[in-house]
């Protein structure tokens, strides 16, 4: 049987030792009308050989992004992925251990958590991060129930230009409660729509995500204001690899940020795992969920690192803990720590700025496009909203062509009926992007 | 080695080109946007190729995995992770593919998701599942969440959960962000709960009673058809932890115990790497009950094509973007085709044989949590060893110098001293020995040479950590004063 070592002769003498007969003698004190009696209806186990040729193929079965010439975004984002980095995060000393609850045995988790956090805090320009959490949109929802306990208020107002996955994922991590959420509609550039904004005493936060939904940089500094003159925090979603460039949170009086780490060198892998990030100012530290590490030494004096601030959490406060999160997306946060280690400085800057000058480069063709409307702003990091008619038969015809487009945005917001979101990365060539003009415009025209 | 933190070991100007100048004109981001928007600086290190792989290479060998040492983890079901499962979730066809992509160009990810369901339906018994959550604790929150929206839209007044006090802390702390007061009922002598003191607590304002069978003293709740007819009588629902299905697989499942929605925690009994801490999966099953309220979408099929089923009822909306851990799940459908029919009840028997062998050889050692038959786990309560000065924690801390990480200690909270080993079936008898001698040697060195357990760990990059000064002064990041000086 694989993975299973025990011989039939092990298994006798284990027997003898405990005393029983059989191994169903580990099963009597079951009551007998709960036990399977019969084999499960499944198939018998493949050879390593079949299980093999049987995913392969199963696989093959995808077609993968490669294979397109993609624009494809929205909050999933092909980067280049060094190959230096696939090495070292598979080593089975990261991938196969498990929380370091252990801390002399873990000091190498711990040091790249440590780092990891450090990272974070770097590129947010926050206080502190924690040791991450499941995605974007788990991270958003978590970063929106700490700002309702550190405030003790019931409201919270959110952008409707926040990914509309994420803002799913706050409605539903909310319906537990009876907080208010309201949600505030963008404007003809795209932006969240300050004029509706108002905050009242009893709003907990306004949560926006800058660069928001359709790639656009949001006005942070005149929403922090209006925040602040109402005590409410201020909680931003960010693109990690847009902080390369643009203003750090911290700088735009932003009080906590979070979002979704893929693009810090994670692979599509259709949607996950990638990991969520939080940050956040020092005052808030202790409502921050999930783990931490912290810099401490050992008993002869030697730096060491250890799990800290563990009174927030569920294996010791319980019920009254700031989250229920236990496992986190540690690998998929190590991995960034070193996409990052690796990039170095101008790596992702370089990164960053390419992805910004080829969406702009797009951006500048596609709207000379005969038949294609563009109404949002410029002020947009790697992807922007463009308008055509008959928006599902152009992406058809496209993708025939084996270009995907993009995203259409009426799957989510049916009051953008003509909007394609598209994106570019510095993944993308000036040959794909011209050769995806030109198709379009053969289908326009 | 140097074990500076990487932000230490930069030299401004080192860096390696990863990627490709584009050829178009290169504008300045000054030029592209308002200035307000732009960052003055961004302070990262600078270093080679070799500087980062050698840094977290070295850093990786300071740990132990399940690949390099016994990992009895309690709990945790640190058993092996197959090699095959890694090569077949870095398939360029699993890698490569976008969340947003037209549905007729992943089906082979569909029928992925479609298949594992169907065999999870069979192990379990349950209806469907969903595959969105990213961990156990996750599972436990998508499932309540259901729960409660199940009872507000059938108008039942519901206010509390019922959780043993050995649960996991993830129960009540999941209770909790569904808005429920969490009611701990105490479990009895033998360390299974107190059905008198459960019906006690049992009333119409239930939603739910969580349970974990076997429990986190490896105990089997054998009065699990009497708690399901209690539970079901008030109007609550009886919801699975299935951090312990493990010893299990195929010997009964949670449909027949009479739960109506359950977690399986894929990286635990289905073999999927624990990653430093995740990635995980949290698979949540349902019985017909609750099915109009599972997260969206649903992976359905028709005329054999596989397509997302956004069309649920009551759903409780989303856990996360897109699907769930894609590749996560990739790996556990591979280790249960692999095992298969025949395969999975031998993980459970062999899962339970390994714990109750050093059971038998320690008990007269060690005291055990309880008196009762243990399934795959075995709780240590080292009350006799703290008498004569050692505690669990000492224990634990020596058996790192044994090259084994250490069980779970102080859980649950009901053991006193508790040491909780899970060895998985994975292990051979060999090392089932070694941890036992091992065990048997440090219960004898509490006479010998007690100070040398104290000052366990001996053979680590560090000694015991000051988790004291760590939480009152915390430093939590590389502050940023050097760098580029």
């Amino acid at each position: 049987m694989p993975y299973i070592l025990n011989t039939e002769k092990d298994i006798k003498e284990m027997l003898t030792t405990i005393g029983i007969s059989s191994l169903d003698d580990l099963y009597r004190h079951l009551p007998n009308q709960i036990k399977i009696n019969k084999k499960l209806n499944l198939p018998s186990g493949l050879s390593e050989q079949e299980l093999r040729s049987f995913i392969i193929a199963l696989a093959a079965k995808n077609k993968t992004i490669n294979e397109f010439n993609s624009f494809l975004g929205a909050g999933s984002y092909k980067h280049y992925v060094p190959s230096a980095l696939n090495s070292i995060i598979s080593r089975a000393e990261f991938l196969t251990a498990y929380t370091p609850y252990q801390a002399e045995c873990s000091q190498g988790i711990l040091q790249a958590i440590y780092e990891y956090q450090s990272y974070i805090c770097l590129l947010t320009g926050m206080d502190v991060s924690n040791a991450s959490l499941f995605d974007g949109g788990s991270s958003l929802a978590e970063s929106i129930l700490m700002s309702l306990r550190v405030t003790q208020r019931k409201k919270v107002i959110i952008s409707s230009a926040i990914h509309p996955e994420y803002k799913r994922t706050i409605y539903t991590y909310l319906s537990g409660f009876n907080f208010k959420i309201q949600e505030i509609n963008f404007d003809q550039q795209g932006l969240t729509d300050i004029n509706q904004l108002t905050a009242d005493g009893d709003t907990a936060c306004i949560a926006i995500q800058s660069p928001n939904f359709f790639g656009i940089i949001e006005k942070l500094g005149k929403i922090s204001s209006l925040a602040k003159e109402k005590g409410a925090l201020v909680i931003q979603v960010a693109n990690p690899v847009s902080l390369a460039i643009l203003k750090e949170p911290a700088a735009q009086g932003v009080d906590i940020v979070c979002g979704d780490g893929q693009a810090l060198g994670g692979f599509l892998s259709f949607g996950g795992p990638s990991f969520g990030f939080i940050a956040t100012k020092n005052e808030f530290l202790r409502q921050l969920p999930g783990r931490i590490v912290g810099k401490s030494t050992d008993k002869e004096g030697k730096t060491a690192y250890c799990l800290t601030i563990q009174a927030r959490e569920q294996h010791i406060k319980r019920e009254r803990a700031t989250s229920n999160i236990c496992s986190n997306q540690s690998l998929n946060a190590i991995s960034a720590a070193i996409y990052l280690s690796l990039m170095g400085k101008e790596g992702l800057y370089d990164c960053a700025l390419y992805s910004l000058n080829l969406a702009h480069y797009l951006h500048g063709r596609i709207s000379e496009v005969k038949g294609v409307k563009i109404n949002f702003s410029n002020n947009f990091f790697n992807e922007f909203v463009w308008n055509v008619e008959n928006q599902k038969t152009v992406i058809k015809k496209l993708y025939k062509k084996g270009i995907i487009s993009g995203l259409a945005l009426s799957k989510f917001y049916p009051g953008l009926k003509g909007g394609i979101l598209s994106c570019c990365t510095e993944t993308k060539s000036r040959a794909q992007i011209d050769e995806f003009i030109e198709t379009l415009k053969t289908i326009l025209n | 080695m140097d074990n500076r933190v990487i932000f230490d070991k930069t030299t401004p100007g080192r860096k390696t080109n990863y990627i490709k100048k584009p050829d178009i004109g290169i504008k300045k981001p000054d030029e592209l946007l308002p200035q307000e928007t732009l960052r003055n600086d961004l302070i990262l290190p600078s270093l080679g190729e070799l500087d980062v792989v050698r840094h977290y290479t070295n850093l990786s060998r300071l740990n132990f995995s399940v690949d390099t040492n016994f990992y009895p983890l309690g709990s945790c079901t640190m058993k092996y992770n197959p090699k095959i499962n890694e090569e077949l979730a870095a398939l360029c066809g699993f890698l490569n593919i976008h969340p947003y992509q037209p549905e007729e160009s992943i089906q082979g990810a569909l029928e992925l998701i479609y298949n594992l369901e169907k065999i999870l339906r069979e192990i379990t018994g349950m209806s469907r599942f969903s595959f969105q959550a990213s961990s156990g604790a996750q599972g436990e929150l998508t499932g309540m969440l259901m729960v409660r929206k199940y009872h507000k839209i059938n108008k039942s007044k519901k206010r509390k959960v019922i959780v043993p006090d050995s649960s996991h802390g993830t129960n009540p702390a999941t209770s909790s962000m569904c808005g429920y007061e969490t009611v701990v009922v105490e479990s009895n002598k033998d360390g299974l709960i107190d059905l008198d003191k459960l019906s006690q607590a049992i009333d119409n304002e239930v939603a739910a009673v969580m349970l974990t069978n076997p429990n986190t003293l490896g105990l089997f709740e054998e009065n699990i058809l009497a708690i399901s007819e209690m539970v079901h009588k008030a109007g609550g629902f009886l919801y699975y932890d299935g951090a312990n299905f493990n010893p299990l697989l195929g010997i009964t499942n949670p449909a027949l115990m009479g739960f109506d929605v359950i977690h399986l925690n894929l990286h635990k009994t289905f073999s999927t790497p624990h990653g430093c801490g995740g990635p995980g999966a949290g698979a949540v099953g349902v019985n017909d009950k609750l099915l109009d309220f599972l997260p969206c979408p649903l992976v359905n099929k028709e005329d054999e094509k596989f397509y997302f089923n956004y069309k649920v009822k009551h759903s409780i909306g989303k856990l996360r973007a897109f699907y769930g851990n894609f590749s996560v799940l990739v790996r556990a459908y591979a280790y249960l085709l692999r095992l298969g029919k025949e395969g999975l009840p031998r993980v459970a028997q062999n899962a339970t044989l390994n714990a109750n062998y050093i059971k038998a050889k320690l008990k007269n050692y060690y005291n055990t949590a309880s008196s009762k038959s243990s399934m795959h786990e075995v709780v240590f309560s080292c009350v006799k060893q703290k008498e004569r000065g050692i505690s669990a924690l000492d224990i634990a801390k020596r058996l790192i110098d044994y090259g084994m990480h250490p069980p779970t200690m102080y859980f649950p909270l009901i053991a006193k001293e508790a040491l909780m080993v899970e060895p998985t079936e994975t292990e051979n008898k060999e090392t089932l020995d070694y941890f036992i001698e091992a065990m048997l040697k440090i219960n004898k060195e509490i006479d010998d040479n007690p100070q040398n357990i104290k000052d366990a760990p001996h053979h680590t990059p560090v000694k015991r950590v000051d988790e004291v000064k760590a939480a009152r002064n915390p430093d939590l990041r590389w502050q940023c004063k050097k760098i580029g000086a």
